[in-house]
C-alpha cells in the first residue's frame, strides 16, 4: 500500500486500530495532510449529494409477473373430470392436485403451520390457523393477526364462499360439509398486507374468481354474522 | 423461491441500484435502462442467489456485469467518450463548484471522465458506501487494486471537480 492509498483507506476507515493512529499522526503534524483530508472529504459528501436525487425519485422497481394465478375448485375440477374421462388415470389427477397443494403451500409462506392450506385426500383446504378465521372471523370485526377476511356469499350451489387474505396471499374458501376448499389462491404483492380490509378488486384475478362464484349479493355484517351463527349452512 | 421474496428485495435495493446506474451511465436514460436489464437478468438468476449472502452485493455485482457487457457489445458509446454536451463545465470552469453543490449532470459528467475500473470503485466505495473487502468481492479483484484504484480515481474526481471545493 502506498502512501496515498493508506491515507485514504485511513479517510474511509478501513485501516485497523494501530496503523489508523500511525496515519492520524502523521496527518496532525502536516497541515498540508490536514487541508487534503478536508478536501477529500467535502469532494466525497458532494458527489454523493449530487447523486441524491436519484433515490428519491425515478421509475419504481420492475415487476415480474411470473407467479401464475392458481385457479381450481369447480373449472379446474372439470377439467380434471374431462381429462379423467378420457382414460387419464384418476390418481394421475389426485398427484396433480396434491403437486399444486405443496407448490401452493411453499408459494405462500412456507409449509407446516405458516401455509394457508392443507391438502385432505387430494384436495386443497383451509389449515387450521386459516380455517379458524373462516369459521370465526368477520369482515366487520377484523382481527390484529392472520388472515382477514373480505366478502362472504353463496355460490350456484348455495355453499356459503368466503374470500380472504393471508399475509401476501389473497384467496376464496367455500364450505363443503365440514371443511373450507380452497376455490382459488393468488400469491399476491407486496403492499397488499397492510390494507385495513381487503376488497374485492383488490386483485383483479381474485375479484373475477368472486365474480363467476356468487350467485346474489355478498352478505352484509347481519347476515354474515347469522350465517356464522348457523355454522355455514 | 418464489418472485414474491425477489421482488420484495429488489424494492428493497432499488434506489440505490438506480443511483450506482447513474453514477457508471452516461446519462440518465441508459442508466434507468442499465439498472432495468440488471433487474431482469438478476430475475433470471435468482434461483443461483444463495440465500444467506447478502442480496444487495449479489445484485450490484449484475448490474456491473451487465454494464461491462453493455460497453463491450458497443450498444453504447464507449463509456469515457463523455459527450460534448455533459463535459461541458466540468474541469473546466475556472470556479467550479467552490461553495455550492454539484448537481447531478455535473457528478456524472465527471464520474464519465474517470477510466471505467476507477469510476466502478469509487462508485461502491464513496457513494455506495461499501467496504473495500465487500467491493474487492463485487469485482473480484484484489482488494490492493481496488484501494489504489480508488486513490487514483479520487484523485482525479478532486482536479476535475476543484481543488477548492
Amino acid at each position: 500500500m502506498t502512501d496515498d492509498e493508506e491515507f485514504f483507506a485511513w479517510l474511509d476507515g478501513e485501516l485497523d486500530a494501530a496503523r489508523a493512529t500511525i496515519v492520524e499522526a502523521r496527518v496532525a503534524a502536516s497541515p498540508e495532510l490536514a487541508a487534503r483530508a478536508v478536501e477529500h472529504r467535502r469532494m466525497a459528501a458532494k458527489l454523493k449529494d449530487a447523486f441524491a436525487p436519484v433515490m428519491e425519485a425515478g421509475a419504481p422497481p420492475p415487476q415480474f409477473h411470473s407467479a401464475k394465478p392458481i385457479e381450481f375448485g369447480a373449472r379446474a375440477a372439470g377439467r380434471e373430470a374431462r381429462r379423467a374421462s378420457f382414460g387419464v388415470p384418476q390418481w394421475a389427477a389426485m398427484a396433480a392436485t396434491l403437486a399444486l397443494g405443496l407448490l401452493v403451500g411453499n408459494l405462500v409462506g412456507g409449509s407446516g403451520e405458516t401455509s394457508p392450506v392443507a391438502v385432505d385426500s387430494g384436495r386443497l383446504i383451509a389449515s387450521a390457523s386459516l380455517e379458524k378465521t373462516l369459521d370465526n372471523g368477520l369482515a366487520s370485526v377484523p382481527t390484529g393477526s392472520g388472515a382477514r377476511i373480505g366478502l362472504t356469499f353463496r355460490n350456484a350451489q348455495g355453499d356459503i364462499c368466503r374470500s380472504f387474505q393471508d399475509g401476501p396471499a389473497g384467496g376464496l374458501a367455500c364450505r363443503k360439509g365440514q371443511q373450507w376448499r380452497i376455490e382459488g389462491l393468488f400469491p399476491g404483492s407486496q403492499g397488499q398486507t397492510s390494507d385495513y380490509r381487503m376488497a374485492a378488486g383488490q386483485d383483479p384475478r381474485l375479484a373475477e374468481l368472486i365474480s363467476q362464484t356468487i350467485e346474489g349479493d355478498p352478505f352484509d355484517s347481519a347476515q354474515e354474522r347469522a350465517a356464522r351463527d348457523k355454522g355455514w349452512r | 423461491m418464489s418472485s414474491v421474496s425477489f421482488e420484495t428485495e429488489l424494492a428493497a435495493v432499488w434506489p440505490r441500484l438506480r443511483r450506482f446506474a447513474h453514477a457508471l451511465a452516461r446519462n440518465p436514460a441508459d442508466a434507468d435502462d442499465l439498472a432495468q436489464m440488471a433487474a431482469e437478468k438478476a430475475f433470471k438468476s435468482y434461483g443461483q442467489f444463495q440465500p444467506g449472502t447478502k442480496f444487495d452485493s449479489w445484485m450490484f455485482r449484475i448490474c456491473r456485469t451487465v454494464w461491462i457487457d453493455t460497453i463491450r457489445s458497443g450498444t453504447r458509446r464507449a463509456a469515457h467518450e463523455a459527450p460534448a454536451e455533459l463535459g461541458e463545465g466540468v474541469g473546466f470552469d475556472p470556479r467550479p463548484a467552490t461553495e455550492a453543490a454539484i448537481d447531478l449532470k455535473t457528478a456524472m459528467a465527471a464520474m464519465q471522465r474517470l477510466p471505467e475500473e476507477q469510476r466502478e470503485v469509487v462508485a461502491l466505495i464513496l457513494i455506495e458506501g461499501f467496504g473495500y473487502r465487500e467491493v474487492a468481492e463485487i469485482l473480484e479483484q484484489p482488494i490492493g487494486t481496488v484501494s489504489s484504484r480508488l486513490a487514483r480515481g479520487r484523485q482525479a474526481l478532486l482536479a476535475m471537480l476543484g481543488e477548492e471545493i
